[in-house]
């Protein structure tokens, strides 16, 4: 029996030190000027609402808040894929006023990236939408959540919001230059073509709906890429058609709109220089208002 | 069935209510039909070269404890021998002989007409059969009884905690062990918990941790930085260790509840001052196994035997040709001109020569072991060379640490590094898909090209790595001041407190993609 009650010591010292450090871990990332913190605690209302994975972050906010007057928020992540997106557009509308604006980069629909949604684990107790993808994205994640409050936090989202815990994540953005020699060799790899899968129109598809329903002024765009990679992109224009489809909106093609090698951190990602260029782009053919 | 999966966690709740209530011959049969049952999970079709191992090996062990006739049982061993490195040879070198083969004729201008087989790798061939081979040897030399029970012998061959992923047990420490039931005990119980929590953190939390970086690290290493690729190496020192010890820690961890006594498979190989501590720290069944049925019997360091030479010469001859570097043709005709005048020199060199050649060729062997690859060969050329060089050198780096009256610490902490930076250096070559992929992250790393943190990518997974490995060092330290597993086995406060820190580390770190071992594909 003593043996048993030793048993019993470790199951319960385990799951009290668990919810006790997963309350701790809650109330910091409550505090966190992480962009998703600030979307579950109702301080992330907006003009314009901004979505898209990595390339995504290249919606350089204090520049567009600098030349629109309007205040934005960004629900970009690196390997954001169109079903995490769409729950976390879905969540804000149904948390804040309909921002004036969403301009959404299609070329989010490029992959599926289950992987992803188990890190948002976290944000699981203030959205059943969230628990719900994650239990058909990964259902044993979604179960050991529930098991394990700690385990919520096992993850580089929970990482950021602390690194983000005292400052400003708007200024998320590639500040290199691409280098020479991915220049020079931007024609000697193999070119991966986009997987365009039902679903993730499908996604798509619900996500503008809802902003639209909510009278929202969607615009779909195609950010830019670096323009000899571009080049290369064998069924990007199918994409393009894939997502008009799915919406029923035009999709403005802007993957080869900076031409300028400066203006690029890689071959996908523009730098702060070919941001603010792409963002005077949009403001002057209407898009950005 | 891997054991980070949750069949397995079924499988063992079924299993260890079944095994603890069955005695005597009932549990033994559970016991085997539990193994066959662990490992045909994952394929259930080579079962069959399990069975006809463990037959054959079982067979002429009871042949071989029938006769005294020394040339009788000269070819039963053969044959044992033949049918388990056979097994070997097929599954596991025949296609990379073939593609080599291939390969010297094309760059011979010749096109080859040879097809590799679609051969699927038997996962946990390397172990088993090394197991059985040390059995029928030993009962040879008459350094073991027989093992007449031929459940127990197939229980002792297939046992699941160990079978595809080590550690080789030998049968003078296991057999004997199969004599009587072994007794529930809860010392044993948390105890062997204990093990299989650390081994779950090592795996989960460390390897499964530091996976992903590395991972990208040797796909395009031309893509990173220097710093990057220097920290995606010593992540991977740290993956395979964790990996592999992770996986002999649940191991002998599973065994010890049952009741068994697995000997250690690692002891804090990173800590050792030397290369011949290292490999008595690493992979230990496999580095004993290598020294008592390879290194010893062709001299060790002793001397010599023509066995010395001819294994030396045919791994020159294979790598040239299957290669086609015939560069290496002058290396080695340099090399075997140096050792014949340094053996001439006296018979104290002479005898240290023959060694070399031991080391070197346990060593090469033990590389090959790993896979079929010249990647494998050269790590073990490196881990032979480290050792040759030791040897030769190691005195004369003690004469000048000890001229500047260098302090003991300070030694032993250069030491530590030498070793752990080279061993990093060979894990380049055990890692990378090929020596193109090796050549750019060292080129990379030496580079110094970007060597700031700022130009690391994904600094996330950086600093989860440093802190899983913090944590492993810190224990580990903590360990070699003073045996920690003694206090926390001293006191149950201390027992429970420690799993429950364990736990909450898995949960908060762990990766929980039930990625398979890498172990398993040796």
């Amino acid at each position: 029996m003593k043996k048993l009650s030793w048993i019993f010591a470790v199951i319960a010292l385990f799951f009290v030190g668990d919810r006790i450090a997963g309350w701790v871990l809650q109330q910091l990332t409550e505090r966190s000027q992480f962009r998703y913190s600030r979307l579950y605690q109702q301080q992330a209302e907006a003009d314009i609402l901004l979505v898209g994975n990595s390339r995504g972050l290249i919606f350089y906010q204090p520049y567009i808040e600098e030349q629109t007057g309007k205040s934005t928020f960004n629900i970009s992540y690196n390997g954001m894929p169109m079903d995490l997106a769409r729950v976390l557009i879905e969540d804000y509308l149904d948390r804040y006023p309909a921002p004036k604006q969403m301009i959404l980069d299609v070329t989010i629909c490029d992959r599926e990236n289950k992987a992803l949604t188990t890190g948002y684990n976290m944000f699981v107790p203030y959205s059943p939408r969230m628990y719900d993808l994650l239990y058909y994205n990964d259902k044993n994640s979604a179960i050991a959540s529930k098991f394990s409050h700690l385990y919520r936090y096992n993850s580089e989202i929970f990482q950021r919001s602390i690194f983000y815990l005292n400052k400003s994540d708007e200024d998320w953005l590639i500040d290199r230059e691409i280098n020479q020699s991915m220049v020079d060799g931007v024609n000697d790899f193999e070119m991966d073509t986009i997987g365009l899968i039902d679903s993730v129109f499908l996604h798509l598809n619900v996500a503008v709906k809802a902003a639209v329903q909510k009278g929202v002024d969607v615009k779909l765009v195609i950010n830019p890429y670096y323009p000899a990679y571009a080049a290369r992109m064998e069924n990007l224009k199918d994409l393009k058609i894939r997502a008009e489809q799915a919406t029923g909106l035009p999709v403005r093609d802007y993957s080869t709109a900076v031409k300028e090698t400066k203006g690029f951190g890689d071959y996908q990602h523009l730098n702060k220089y070919g941001s603010k260029l792409f963002i005077d782009k949009m403001i002057k053919d209407g898009i950005l208002k | 069935m891997i054991f980070n999966s949750i069949p397995f966690f079924v499988f063992i709740a079924l299993f260890f209510p079944l095994y603890f209530n069955l005695k005597g011959k009932a549990r033994l049969v559970l016991c085997l039909a539990a193994s066959y049952f662990f490992y045909g999970w994952w394929d259930y079709r080579f079962l069959s070269l399990i069975a006809f191992s463990t037959l054959i090996d079982y067979f002429v062990g009871l042949q071989l404890d029938k006769t005294e006739d020394a040339p009788a049982r000269k070819k039963l061993l053969i044959s044992s021998m033949v049918v388990n490195l056979g097994f070997l040879a097929f599954f596991k070198y025949f296609n990379f002989f073939i593609d080599s083969f291939q390969d010297m004729l094309l760059g011979m201008g010749y096109e080859g007409s040879m097809h590799s087989l679609g051969i699927i790798l038997p996962v946990g061939i390397s172990f088993y059969t090394f197991q059985s081979m040390s059995y029928t040897i030993d009962v040879f030399k008459k350094e073991i009884a027989v093992e007449k029970d031929f459940i127990r012998f197939a229980t002792f061959i297939s046992f699941f905690p160990q079978l595809v992923a080590g550690p080789i047990v030998r049968a003078s420490d296991f057999l004997p062990q199969f004599q009587k039931d072994r007794e529930f005990s809860w010392d044993r119980v948390t105890a062997g918990t204990g093990q299989i929590i650390w081994g779950f953190f090592k795996k989960v939390a460390v390897a499964d941790s530091l996976a992903p970086f590395v991972d990208q690290c040797f796909a395009a290493p031309e893509t990173f930085g220097s710093l990057h690729l220097l920290i995606g190496v010593i992540f991977y020192s740290f993956q395979i260790y964790c990996d592999f010890s992770g996986y002999s820690d649940i191991a002998i961890g599973l065994a010890r509840i049952m009741g068994f006594d697995f000997p250690d498979n690692f002891k804090k190989p990173y800590f050792s001052r030397n290369y011949s501590e290292f490999w008595a720290r690493w992979h230990i069944s496999l580095s004993s196994w290598l020294r008592d049925y390879l290194y010893i019997p062709l001299g060790g360091n002793r001397g010599g035997t023509f066995a010395s030479w001819f294994i030396l010469v045919v791994f020159m001859v294979l790598t040239i040709f299957l290669t086609g570097w015939w560069w290496l043709a002058i290396i080695y005709l340099l090399g075997s001109v140096a050792t014949y005048f340094y053996m001439k020199k006296s018979d104290y060199h002479h005898k240290n020569a023959y060694n070399y050649m031991n080391l070197m060729n346990t060593m090469l062997l033990g590389g090959l072991w790993h896979g079929a690859s010249w990647a494998f060969v050269f790590w073990g050329f490196l881990h032979g060379s480290y050792q040759v060089v030791q040897r030769l050198c190691g005195p004369l780096w003690n004469n000048v640490l000890d001229t500047i009256k260098t302090p003991k610490f300070i030694k032993n902490a250069l030491a530590m590094l030498l070793v752990y930076a080279s061993t990093c250096f060979a894990w380049i070559f055990f890692r990378a898909p090929d020596f193109d992929i090796a050549g750019q992250v060292i080129v990379g790393i030496g580079s110094l090209e970007a060597f700031n943190f700022g130009a690391v990518i994904n600094k996330f997974w950086v600093i989860k790595g440093v802190a899983v490995i913090g944590i492993l060092l810190l224990v580990e330290v903590l360990d070699v001041q003073r045996p920690l597993w003694e206090a926390i086995q001293q006191r149950p406060v201390f027992r429970v407190v420690s799993f429950v820190l364990l736990l909450w580390a898995i949960a908060f770190f762990g990766s929980f993609g039930a990625n398979s071992f890498i172990y398993f594909q040796f």
